[in-house]
C-alpha cells in the first residue's frame, strides 16, 4: 500500500509506532526530525505522490482539538473536529485535501493518548452532546487496521457517554468495531456518491455495495450509522440517487439511522485552483463552476429543485428531522 | 563521488538538434554525473553524442528525449551544471537523475542505492528524493565537501547530490528528481584504494537498474508533460489578436477546460473566426465551452461532442 515510512526520530520507540512497523517490515524506513519537512516542503506534486504515498509516522503538537467549521454536523451542540492523521489512501477526484496539503503523504500522529487528554478537557468544559468529528483531514477508518484509531478511540468515548464521537468513512475497515460492543454514542457515517459517480472519481475505495454490506454489518451488531451524501455531485439525475437509497434502506433499518446529510460539491476557491493545476485534464473539474464569497461550487440548474427533489426521495426512507443539509 | 579528476569543460547545447515532440510522447530525462567515467556507460547505453558548442559543461544529447551533463566536482557544480543544461534546453517538462559512484561504511562493492534522504553536510539542508515502488535498495545520503574516509553514518557520501537535487527541484517537482548511487568504496576497501579506471565497470554492473530507473521517469514525466501540455488550439487562438498577460492566462484556462471536456473541435472552430479582440474572442470560448445546448448555438459548424 505504501511506498516508504517516514519516522520522526521523537516517535521512533513509541508503542505504536513499533507496531506500524512491524506491520510494514519490508518498506524502506526513513528518519526524519519533524513530518513537515517532507510534507510541507515546497515542489511536491500531489498527483505523482498518489502513486507512491508514503506513511509518515509523528507526534502532534500543539492544539488537537479545534471547533468544526460551521454547517458542519448536525444538531445545535457544539461540534468539534480532531485530526490524528493527514490525507488518504484513497484517492477521490473532488477531495479537497488534494488542495489543502502539498504532499499526498499520509501523515499518521501516534501521540493518541494526549488527543484524548485535549478531547477530555473539551468534553468537560464544554455542555453534554458535543460532538467531535474525527473524519475530516482523513478516512476514519481506512487505516484501521495499522492506526488502531478506533481501537483507541471508542473505548475512550465510551468512557465519555455525554459526548459523541462521528466516525466519517467510506473504509469497510469495521473489523476492530465488530470485535467491541456498541458504543451508543460512536456513530460510524458512511459517505456515499452514486454508484456512476463512484466509479468514474473515486479510486481504490471500496465499491457502494461493499460499504452497504458494511454499513449493514455493524448496524446488525447494533452499532450506530449515519448516511453521508457529500458530496452531491452535479449532472447527476436525482432517480440515480433514488437508486442508491432504495439500495441502502434495502439492507438498512431507516428507523435506526442516527442522521443523513446532503451537502453540494464546495471548497474554497485556493484550494479548487490548486487541485485544478494538478489535473487540468479532469472533466469534473473542468465543469462549470461560481464563487461565492471564495467557496467554489460547480453550477447546477435548478440547483434547489433539483436538491429538493433529491431529497424528497430520501425522505421516502427516512424521517426529515433526523436529516440536515451541510454547507460547509 | 568523491574526487577523481576535474573535468569541468566549456561547451553549450546544439539547439537545433533537440525536437521535443517526442519527449512529450515518451517523456525526457536528464541524466546529470561528476565525471566523464561515470558518464561513459551511460552515453552508450542510451546512445547520447556531444551537443556543440561546447559550454561550461560537457553536454550529450540523444534522439530518445535523454540528455546528459558532466558537472565536476562538487555540490556547487552539480547545481550550476543543472541549470546549464535546462538553459541550453527548449522549455518541456523533464525529469533528473544523478547518477554516481559513493562511498558506504558497510555496503559491498557494486551496490545500487537509490537515494531517499540527502543531507548537505555543511549546510545540515536536507532533501527528500522520491521513493518509488522499483524494490531497489534504498539509502540516505551525505554530501560532504571534502572526500570522506571515515564513513561515521550508515548513509552514502558523494559531493555532489545536494547541490544536484536543490537546483534541479526548483525546476520541476521534486518528485521527478532521483538519485541513484553505486558504492565505490568502503571501509574495507578505502578510497584511496579506488582505481578510477574501474569507475565504468561499477556503472555498468547496475545497467538493468539504471535503465529501469530511467524508463519508470520517463513514464512518469511523459504523463505529467500530457496533461500539462497546452492544447493544440492554444497557439492558435493566440495569435489571433493581442493578448494582456492576463487575458493570456483566461485562454490558456480556457484551452484546457475545453479539453479536459472534450471539447477541443469547438475552440478550433473559433479558431476560424475572426473577432474584435482578446476579450471578443475569450467571451465567444467561454460561450462555446457553456452548457452543452448553448454551445452548439455559439460555435457554428459544429456536431456538440460535449460529454454527458
Ligand atoms: S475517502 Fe474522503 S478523505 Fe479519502 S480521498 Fe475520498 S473524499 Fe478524500
Amino acid at each position: 500500500m505504501f511506498s516508504a515510512i517516514y519516522v520522526e526520530r521523537e516517535v521512533r520507540d513509541h508503542p505504536r509506532t513499533l507496531a506500524i512497523l512491524d506491520r510494514y517490515r519490508e518498506l524502506p524506513l526513513i528518519e526524519c526530525e519533524r513530518y513537515g519537512e517532507i510534507f510541507n516542503r515546497k515542489a511536491q506534486n500531489f498527483r505523482m505522490q498518489k502513486d507512491s504515498q508514503a506513511l509518515i509516522l509523528a507526534h502532534k503538537h500543539g492544539r488537537k482539538v479545534l471547533p468544526a467549521p460551521g454547517g458542519h454536523g448536525f444538531g445545535a451542540s457544539p461540534s468539534h473536529y480532531f485530526s490524528h492523521m493527514l490525507n488518504c489512501i484513497y484517492d477521490c477526484r473532488y477531495c479537497f485535501l488534494q488542495g489543502m496539503y502539498r504532499s499526498a503523504h499520509c501523515v499518521l500522529f501516534v501521540n493518541f493518548e494526549d488527543f484524548a487528554d485535549m478531547i477530555a478537557q473539551a468534553i468537560s468544559a464544554g455542555p453534554p452532546g458535543q460532538m467531535f468529528h474525527s473524519g475530516y483531514d482523513c478516512d476514519s477508518l481506512a487505516l484501521e487496521p495499522a492506526s488502531g484509531f478506533a481501537r483507541f478511540f471508542v473505548p475512550f468515548f465510551a468512557q465519555h457517554p455525554q459526548a459523541m464521537l462521528e466516525l466519517r468513512t467510506k473504509s469497510t475497515q469495521i473489523a476492530s468495531l465488530l470485535q467491541m460492543k456498541p458504543v451508543p454514542n460512536c456513530i460510524v457515517a458512511m459517505s456515499f456518491t452514486t454508484e456512476a459517480a463512484a466509479q468514474r472519481w473515486e479510486r481504490d475505495l471500496p465499491s457502494v455495495s461493499k460499504r452497504i454490506a458494511a454499513l449493514g454489518r455493524l448496524q446488525d451488531a447494533g452499532w450506530p450509522i449515519a448516511l453521508r451524501f457529500e458530496p452531491l455531485l452535479p449532472e447527476t439525475e436525482p432517480q440515480e440517487y433514488a437508486e442508491l437509497f432504495e439500495r441502502i434502506f434495502a439492507r438498512l433499518d431507516a428507523a435506526r439511522v442516527h442522521s443523513a446529510s446532503t451537502g453540494v460539491f464546495r471548497m474554497p476557491a485556493g484550494y479548487f485552483r490548486k487541485v485544478l493545476r494538478l489535473y487540468p485534464d479532469e472533466p469534473l473539474l473542468a465543469r462549470e463552476t461560481r464563487n461565492e464569497n471564495g467557496i467554489v461550487s460547480f453550477r447546477q440548474r435548478d440547483e434547489e429543485a433539483w436538491l429538493g427533489e433529491l431529497e424528497s426521495s430520501l425522505f421516502r426512507h427516512i424521517d426529515p428531522a433526523s436529516h440536515y443539509r451541510c454547507t460547509n | 563521488m568523491h574526487e577523481t579528476t576535474h573535468e569541468t569543460t566549456h561547451e553549450t547545447m546544439n539547439k537545433s538538434a533537440r525536437g521535443t515532440t517526442r519527449e512529450s510522447v515518451n517523456g525526457a530525462v536528464n541524466l546529470v554525473v561528476a565525471h566523464r567515467p561515470e558518464a561513459a556507460p551511460l552515453l552508450d547505453w542510451f546512445d547520447l553524442t556531444e551537443s556543440r558548442p561546447r559550454g561550461r559543461f560537457r553536454c550529450y544529447q540523444g534522439g530518445d528525449g535523454i540528455a546528459l551533463t558532466i558537472s565536476g566536482t562538487g555540490a556547487h557544480n552539480a547545481a550550476a551544471a543543472v541549470r546549464h543544461l535546462h538553459e541550453r534546453q527548449p522549455e518541456a517538462h523533464r525529469a533528473w537523475l544523478n547518477v554516481g559512484i559513493a562511498g558506504h561504511r558497510g555496503e559491498p562493492l557494486g551496490t545500487g542505492l537509490l537515494i531517499n534522504r540527502i543531507e548537505h553536510r555543511r549546510s545540515g539542508e536536507r532533501h527528500w528524493p522520491p521513493v518509488p515502488r522499483l524494490g531497489l535498495p534504498g539509502s540516505s545520503l551525505v554530501s560532504v565537501d571534502k572526500p570522506e574516509t571515515e564513513y561515521p553514518e550508515d548513509a552514502a557520501y558523494d559531493m555532489e547530490a545536494a547541490g544536484f537535487f536543490a537546483e534541479a527541484s526548483r525546476l520541476i517537482a521534486s518528485d521527478l528528481v532521483y538519485v541513484f548511487k553505486i558504492v565505490s568504496d568502503n571501509r574495507a576497501s578505502p578510497l584511496a584504494e579506488l582505481d578510477l579506471r574501474r569507475v565504468p565497470e561499477l556503472i555498468r554492473l547496475r545497467e538493468r537498474e539504471i535503465r529501469a530507473i530511467v524508463e519508470h521517469l520517463r513514464q512518469r514525466c511523459a504523463r505529467f508533460a500530457s496533461c500539462h501540455t497546452m492544447p493544440d488550439e492554444y497557439p492558435l487562438l493566440l495569435g489571433k489578436c493581442h493578448f494582456s498577460a492576463t487575458r493570456k492566462a483566461m485562454l490558456a484556462g480556457l484551452c484546457r477546460r475545453g479539453r479536459a471536456l472534450g471539447m477541443q473541435q469547438r475552440l478550433h472552430t473559433l479558431a476560424k473566426q475572426r473577432f474584435r479582440d482578446a476579450g471578443a474572442l475569450l467571451q465567444a470560448a467561454e460561450a462555446a465551452l457553456a452548457a452543452p445546448a448553448q454551445a452548439r448555438e455559439a460555435a457554428t459548424g459544429e456536431t456538440g461532442e460535449g460529454p454527458r
